[in-house]
C-alpha cells in the first residue's frame, strides 16, 4: 500500500513537497506541490477519496 | 538548379514527410532508462521509456525490453516484450494494457476538436505467440472521446507489420498544451466496462477494443511489438528513424534518470547547507515538461567534503519553492556535516539509480 508523508518546508516555507512510500516503507518518489506533476495530480486524488499523509518531522 | 515546382500530389496527401513525423516517442523501443533492459512487472509503472504498463491487479504480466530474444523485424533492434504470468479472466471494469500518452504541444497541429481536424495514421510491428484479433483505442485527457481499433495476427510468433488509420475528431475537448494530448492504448486485456466497438469516435471512456484477445488471460503467452508510429495523414509512411541522442533528449523531457549504479556521481551544485543536510542545484536539461518528481531507487548516497567521506543511508528529495521545468533544488539529509563547506554525492547501491520524472 502506497502511503505519503509530508516534508518540511525550505528555511521556514510551508510544506510544499510529499514523500511517498511504497508497501515496504521504501521511499520512491519525492512529489513537487505543482499543478501541471501527475504524482501531485494522484496524491491528491488519493486525498480526495479520504486519506490522510503522515504530517511534516517537527 | 533551383526548385520551381513542388509536387503537388505529395501536397495533397495532408502527410507530413519531415520533422517530427512521428508523434510517438521511443516507438523503437531504444531507450530503457529506468530499468536498463531488466524485466519489470507490470503494476502500474513506467517500462522502457514513456511506455506505461496500466494494470488494474498487480502481477499478471512483465515487460522487458528485448524480452524472448527473438530476432527484431528488419530494420529494428530493440522490441517491448510482455509476458503473461498466470492464466487471467478479465474482469468488467479491469484494464491491462500499454499506454503513452503523447503531450499536447506535439498533436495541436492535428486540429483535433474542431472542423479542420486531420486524419492520422498509426502503424507498428507486432510479434504474439498468440493469434487473432486483437484492440487498442485513442483517447482525450477527459477520457470522454475514444476511438477502439482492432487489428489482426494471423500467423503466431511472427512479425506483422499493422497500420490504421482513424478519421480526425472533430469534436471533444484536445488539450493543445503540456497535459495530455492523446492517450494511446495497446490492449493486453480490457474488461468490457472500457471496450467499445473498433472504427467509430464514441463519448465513453474506452481504452480498448470489444471482442479484443486478452495477452494475459493465457498463461506464458508472449506480445512484443515495435515501431510504433503516429503520424499525420491518411498513410503509414516508413519509420521515423531518429537519432540516438534526439529520441533521449525527447524521453528526457518526461523523465531523466540522473545517476544509475554504484559511484555514478549526481552533478548538483552540491554544499552542506547545515549539519545534517547537503543542498544542490541541478540543472534540468531539457527542459522538463512539469516540476518533476524525485524517483530513486538508490537508498545509500556516498558523501565526500573536506571533512569526511562518509556513507548515508538516505534518500533525495526535492524543494518546490526553488524548483521549476528549468531547474531543481536537492536535498540529502547527513550527519557531521560542516556548514558551508562543498560537497559531492554519489550513488553508493549496487542497480540503483536517482532520477527526476515529469511523465503525463
Amino acid at each position: 500500500m502506497i502511503t505519503y508523508k509530508l516534508n518540511k518546508g525550505f528555511d521556514g516555507a510551508p510544506t510544499s513537497s510529499v514523500n511517498c512510500y511504497d508497501s515496504e516503507s521504501t521511499l520512491v518518489m519525492c512529489i513537487p506541490f505543482a499543478p501541471d506533476n501527475t504524482d501531485y495530480q494522484a496524491y491528491l486524488k488519493w486525498v480526495s477519496e479520504g486519506n490522510q499523509p503522515e504530517p511534516a518531522d517537527e | 538548379m533551383a526548385l520551381t515546382q513542388v509536387d503537388q500530389g505529395l501536397l495533397s496527401t495532408n502527410a507530413q514527410y519531415t520533422g517530427f513525423k512521428s508523434r510517438i516517442i521511443n516507438g523503437g523501443m531504444v531507450i530503457d532508462q529506468r530499468n536498463a533492459g531488466a524485466s519489470v512487472t507490470g503494476n502500474g509503472v513506467y517500462t522502457l521509456d514513456r511506455w506505461y504498463a496500466q494494470a488494474t491487479i498487480n502481477s499478471k504480466y512483465t515487460v522487458q525490453q528485448n524480452a524472448g530474444s527473438v530476432t527484431p523485424p528488419a530494420g529494428f533492434a530493440n522490441y517491448l516484450g510482455v509476458t503473461s504470468s498466470s492464466a487471467y479472466t478479465v474482469g468488467a471494469s479491469e484494464n491491462f494494457s500499454l499506454l503513452q500518452a503523447i503531450e499536447g504541444y506535439n498533436m495541436a497541429d492535428f486540429a483535433w476538436g474542431t472542423a479542420s481536424a486531420s486524419s492520422i495514421t498509426l502503424s507498428f510491428r507486432v510479434y504474439s505467440s498468440l493469434t487473432g484479433t486483437f484492440g487498442g483505442s485513442l483517447q482525450n485527457s477527459a477520457q470522454n472521446r475514444s476511438y477502439p481499433f482492432t487489428y489482426t495476427i494471423s500467423s503466431a510468433n511472427t512479425w506483422t507489420t499493422i497500420s490504421i488509420t482513424i478519421a480526425g475528431e472533430t469534436t471533444g475537448t484536445w488539450l493543445k498544451t503540456n497535459g495530455a494530448g492523446i492517450y494511446m492504448w495497446i490492449g493486453l486485456g480490457v474488461g468490457s466496462t472500457y471496450s467499445g466497438a473498433a472504427g467509430a469516435w464514441a463519448s465513453s471512456n474506452y481504452s480498448g477494443a470489444t471482442g479484443a484477445t486478452s495477452v494475459v488471460g493465457t498463461n506464458g503467452a508472449t506480445f512484443y511489438i515495435t515501431g510504433i508510429q503516429l503520424e499525420k495523414g491518411s498513410t503509414a509512411t516508413s519509420f521515423d528513424y531518429r537519432p540516438y541522442g534526439t529520441e533521449l533528449a525527447l524521453c528526457h523531457r518526461y523523465c531523466k534518470i540522473v545517476a544509475f549504479g554504484n559511484n555514478e556521481a549526481i552533478p548538483a551544485a552540491w554544499g552542506c547547507n547545515a549539519t545534517t543536510e547537503l543542498m544542490g542545484d541541478f540543472l534540468l536539461t531539457p527542459t522538463m515538461r512539469a516540476m518533476p518528481t524525485v524517483v530513486q531507487t538508490a537508498t545509500t548516497y556516498r558523501v565526500n567534503t573536506a571533512s569526511f567521506n562518509n556513507n548515508f543511508t538516505s534518500s533525495i528529495t526535492l524543494s518546490t519553492g526553488e524548483s521549476s521545468t528549468n531547474s531543481a533544488r536537492l536535498f540529502l539529509t547527513v550527519s557531521g556535516a560542516t556548514a558551508g563547506q562543498a560537497a559531492v554525492a554519489r550513488i553508493y547501491t549496487n542497480g540503483g539509480y536517482f532520477g527526476l520524472s515529469a511523465e503525463l
